[in-house]
């Protein structure tokens, strides 16, 4: 029944439903590998400057090509072989000292698409130049994950990305946390309740929106109250989106939630830095790793630092050579990150020369499947990789 | 003599009586043996049942009173009144109102800002717009702000262009017609966000209308010389130095084969064979000079082929009637095609030269489209959902409080804006907890519309472009108007000296308010209380059955119609319903409940 456990104050209502749902988890889940870990993928939308971000500052065609907007090497926060973080990833300094930081060099695909869309799509899809309908994460769910399970892929977002769509599974998708819930009165939220109960028919369709139903009404409470009753004393920095989205997450696993897939997206298109790149590029740089350090230190203090890798993607690098706007333009290859107590932190895969062009683009070392099936593999443990992926791709061994 | 008359006029009260509130258990199964099977059904299993659900497919639902009429045919003439839609009257739907935001010098429009400034700088005007004279501070401007211009204006026009649309589902005498607009729209997408030029994308929308029933060939013909889809797709950096293979993989992927038909190899000469085909803004250009016109092979078939030949190649093979059919039946059957029926549908389209006219009659009669596993299975997409319960509601204009763009894109789709080359995944990926509880929300929206607190999305500005304005007209200078955040990020905007982008994003808007047509705004004139009296449900319990009846495409279980009636009936307080103040709120709750169930997912 709906009314369950509502007058019973906040604490026991979060275990009560979190108890249920965890065993829910754990039913189902254990022919898995690793039935405890979880995978949260981060999404820069609008195409991050990856020159600008993991800077080769060892290279002097780096500073040729970006006489205006190259990070000077005196600023540049030194990592290893020429290579170094933006002044303002204070944040993911500390991750790679604490050797929890793996970045994956010159990652991209075969016949690069410079749009935003496409070349988004191919990333979601993990099919580049294909025309695949769900997302390469909904395949994972549907190739290891128990369907008959709620909530283990969530999406923090204003829309499902197609990333997580699958076709077994049904992500739970929000934004707003506190707009996530049924409009109406009490009776009105009351009786619907009772009309959203599980049923069995002989219409599957109707049971699969009924079971939903039923679960939305459940999961809306669960997310609203784990949400909004969450505290935390780790500084995940200013970034608005990104930092109350990943704070969301570390909400939902404090929580309990079984969810075993995260999707954030930094919101908008922001990475898309075609005029005046300079200050705004290091505001987000500072955010994203501020955010992403305040999140690994925060699930570090839930005790489930173990459980937890993130994934950082974005739909393309940009040029080489800086443009006339002190801006930079769609771009091919980019670096990837990877981040996690359970990280063999450093630098993977070969950087692409700033040289050797393709028509002034990066050209890619990296096929991003490799990451994809990196995080499947040998984080999750699906020996279904190369089905989920269409392809046999190599592993990094990031995760000793 | 009286007495059979008498009698006559019962039966004929009754009978009336009955169509308008049918009770639940009034449901009948068609035979298990249906499924799967292709021949038409007779015209005595013709019922009103089996022409709600012919409407709702081939259309968007109807209100009671035309069911009963499309009951009342021969199953053969309800087809039929769909299918052969040429001969319907639809010269009363009103064309769209464009507000005319393209000027001559718009065009051909740069693929960004950064090329828009480079060819003012050089040409001293773009966009239409002069440069300012040299020594004027911020010179570019009047290019940049028109650049910014152009993407809002084109956004909004392009959203005034959905609720043409959505008016048209909702009141055309035709509704097949827009069915399989909307099913081409899918199946050929193309997107606005990329196109950028609501000209395009409405010229694609009339050619898709125009051979949406038509032949198959000359929908591939007209979509691959489409401005919009060549846009869409790149094509016009598909040259004979450098071919773009993105359009001929969509085209066997996507449109046409399906993947594992074809080879990487076809693909590559695929794409060869459409080198050179562009556009010329709105119109398709060939140019001679980037096309390849060396010997291909493709499919087997060699030869200096041309697009058109690509085409002709690929319906000459079996697999393309079974994917083009299958997924027409995916869409207006079910989701789930059996290899015979698909074969079986595969080879009368091939036979037939691709007509899509007489698939469409053979599938909407068949005992296959009849029988319980077609029947109130398929998750309604969101356009269909609103357009739909509007055209139940009986409305006669799509209401604009709450936005209708808004509401369906809430759930998952703008119209024009398909989320990729491969379309809306559709059926089940339309469900998410969230859009689930969303697709009850906005019903109530529409029952009880924030009519003082409503936010027109066709004049809405960014947070940041607001700030401007409200700055500007304190008086600030550009540069003081356009700071944001601390005080290094500032001096970034507007360090090119040339134009400020900041400004430009908040003058592009206020141009794009100013030169597009406002959509009117209006709730919904909805009268339940008029729905329940002139169908004589004067009881809570004939209330809740005659909107089962009006609205749900499955009945209602016993538990789910007992908590719909004990609702009202608290509501009311009685179990008899009688016209008074309250009683049309009490009604509106009653209805979103209605369309906030599981049952109302299913069409």
């Amino acid at each position: 029944m709906y009314g369950l456990g509502l007058g019973a104050g906040l604490p026991l209502l979060l275990n009560q439903t979190s108890a249920a749902l965890a065993a829910q988890a754990l039913q189902g889940t254990s022919i898995e590998k690793h039935p405890n870990r979880i995978l949260v993928v981060i999404e820069l939308s609008g195409g991050n400057d990856g020159l600008n971000t993991v800077v080769p500052f060892g290279d002097a065609a780096y500073y040729k090509a970006r006489p205006k907007l190259g990070i000077p090497e005196r600023d540049v926060i030194k990592a290893a072989d020429g290579f170094g973080f933006h002044p303002s990833m204070v944040g993911f300094e500390r991750l790679y000292k604490d050797g929890s930081l793996a970045i994956v060099h010159g990652c991209g695909y075969d016949h690069p698409s410079l749009s935003h869309f496409s070349s988004m799509g191919f990333w979601h899809t993990g099919v580049p130049n294909g025309g695949e309908s769900l997302g390469w994460l909904g395949r994972v769910a549907d190739e290891t994950l128990d369907a008959s399970q709620r909530n283990l892929i969530v999406n923090l977002g204003t829309s499902q990305s197609l990333a997580v769509r699958s076709r077994k599974h049904s992500p739970l998708v929000f934004d707003d946390p506190t707009r996530f819930r049924r409009d109406g009165t009490d009776a009105e939220k009351q009786a619907l309740a009772e009309l959203s109960e599980s049923r069995t028919t002989s219409n599957a369709t109707l049971d699969f929106l009924a079971s939903t139903a039923h679960n939305a009404t459940e999961s809306s409470d669960f997310v609203r109250r784990a949400s909004s009753s969450y505290r935390t004393p780790v500084d995940y920095g200013q970034g608005g989106g990104l930092a109350g989205n990943l704070q969301r997450v570390a909400a939902l696993i404090a929580a309990e939630m079984p969810t075993r897939l995260y999707y954030v997206t930094y919101q908008g298109n922001n990475f898309d830095t075609h005029v005046q790149q300079a200050d705004l590029h290091s505001r987000l740089l500072m955010y994203t790793a501020d955010a992403v350090r305040g999140f690994i230190d925060d699930v570090k203090r839930l005790g489930r630092g173990d459980d937890v890798a993130l994934m950082i993607f974005t739909e393309f690098g940009r040029r080489v050579e800086e443009n006339g706007s002190l801006g930079t333009d769609h771009g091919t290859a980019t670096p990837m990150f990877i981040v996690g107590k359970g990280v063999k932190g450093g630098f993977y895969g070969k950087a692409p020369s700033l040289t050797d062009l393709d028509d002034g683009n990066l050209k890619m070392t990296t096929d991003f499947r490799r990451v994809y099936a990196t995080m499947t593999d040998e984080w999750l443990g699906c020996s279904q990789t190369p089905a989920i992926l269409k392809g046999q791709f190599e592993t990094f061994k990031v995760f000793a | 003599m009286i007495r059979g008359s008498l009698r006559s006029l019962l039966v004929v009260l009754l009978s009336s009586l009955c169509a308008l509130t049918v009770p639940a258990g009034a449901w009948v199964d068609p035979p298990d043996d249906w499924k799967g099977d292709l021949s038409p059904i007779a015209a005595s299993e013709w019922n009103y049942q089996r022409a709600a659900h012919l409407i709702e497919r081939a259309g968007f639902g109807a209100t009671p009173e035309a069911i009963t009429r499309l009951a009342a045919m021969s199953p053969e003439r309800a087809v039929a009144s769909l299918v052969d839609y040429e001969a319907v009257d639809a010269s009363a739907l009103k064309p769209f109102d464009e507000s005319g935001i393209w000027d001559p010098g718009m065009d051909p429009f740069p693929p960004s800002r950064a090329e828009a400034v480079r060819r003012a700088r050089e040409h001293g005007e773009g966009l239409g717009e002069k440069v300012l004279p040299a020594g004027t501070q911020r010179r570019l401007q009047p290019v940049v702000d028109k650049f910014f211009y152009s993407l809002t204006a084109n956004n909004i026009e392009t959203q005034r262009l959905g609720l043409w649309w959505a008016n048209r589902m909702l009141v055309t005498p035709r509704p097949l017609e827009e069915k399989l607009t909307l099913f081409w729209h899918g199946h050929f997408a193309t997107g606005q966000n990329k196109v950028r030029d609501y000209r395009m994308v409405f010229q694609q929308n009339r050619m898709l209308r125009a051979n949406a029933s038509g032949n198959l060939r000359d929908l591939l013909v007209g979509i691959l010389k489409d401005p919009g889809m060549l846009v869409y797709l790149d094509n016009g950096e598909n040259i004979k130095s450098h071919p773009n293979e993105n359009f001929g993989r969509e085209l066997l992927e996507l449109f046409t084969m399906g993947v594992g038909n074809y080879s990487e190899r076809d693909v590559r000469e695929a794409a060869r064979a459409f080198t050179g085909w562009t556009n010329d803004v709105l119109t398709y250009k060939f140019d001679a000079a980037q096309h390849d016109s060396g010997d291909k092979t493709f499919l087997g078939r060699t030869g200096p082929l041309n697009g058109e030949d690509i085409i002709d190649t690929i319906l000459a093979q079996p697999v393309t009637g079974e994917f083009v059919a299958g997924k027409l039946y995916r869409y207006f059957v079910r989701e789930d095609i059996s290899n015979d029926v698909r074969a079986d549908l595969g080879r009368s389209f091939r036979a037939s030269g691709y007509q899509i006219k007489p698939l469409m009659r053979r599938m909407l009669l068949s005992k296959d489209f009849y029988s319980t596993p077609s029947v109130a299975t398929q998750i309604k997409s969101p356009v269909h959902l609103v357009v739909s319960t509007y055209r139940k509601m009986g409305l006669s204009a799509v209401p604009t409080i709450p936005d209708f763009g808004r509401m369906t894109g809430g759930l998952g789709q703008t119209l024009f804006e398909p989320p990729n080359v491969a379309g809306w995944a559709g059926g089940r990926t339309w469900i998410t907890p969230a859009t689930l509880l969303q697709r009850g929300n906005l019903f109530r929206d529409v029952m009880f519309p924030d009519v003082t607190g409503f936010r027109p999305p066709d004049r809405q500005m960014s947070a940041t472009d607001t700030r401007v304005g409200e700055r500007i007209a304190q008086g600030m200078n550009i540069t003081e108007a356009t700071r944001e955040g601390d005080a290094e990020s500032n001096k970034m905007v507007d360090r090119d000296e040339d134009y400020n982008t900041r400004y430009g994003g908040y003058a592009g808007n206020l141009l794009a308010f100013k030169r597009t047509k406002l959509i009117p705004r209006q709730a919904a004139p909805v009268d339940v209380t008029a729905m329940m009296t002139a169908a004589h449900a004067d009881t809570v319990d004939k209330v809740v059955d005659h909107l089962a009846y009006r609205f749900l495409s499955v009945p209602l279980a016993d538990k789910d119609r007992a908590v719909l009636v004990s609702f009202l009936r608290d509501k009311i307080g009685s179990s008899t319903v009688r016209p008074s103040e309250t009683l049309e709120s009490s009604l509106r709750e009653l209805l979103y409940l209605v369309l906030s169930t599981p049952e109302y997912q299913l069409g």
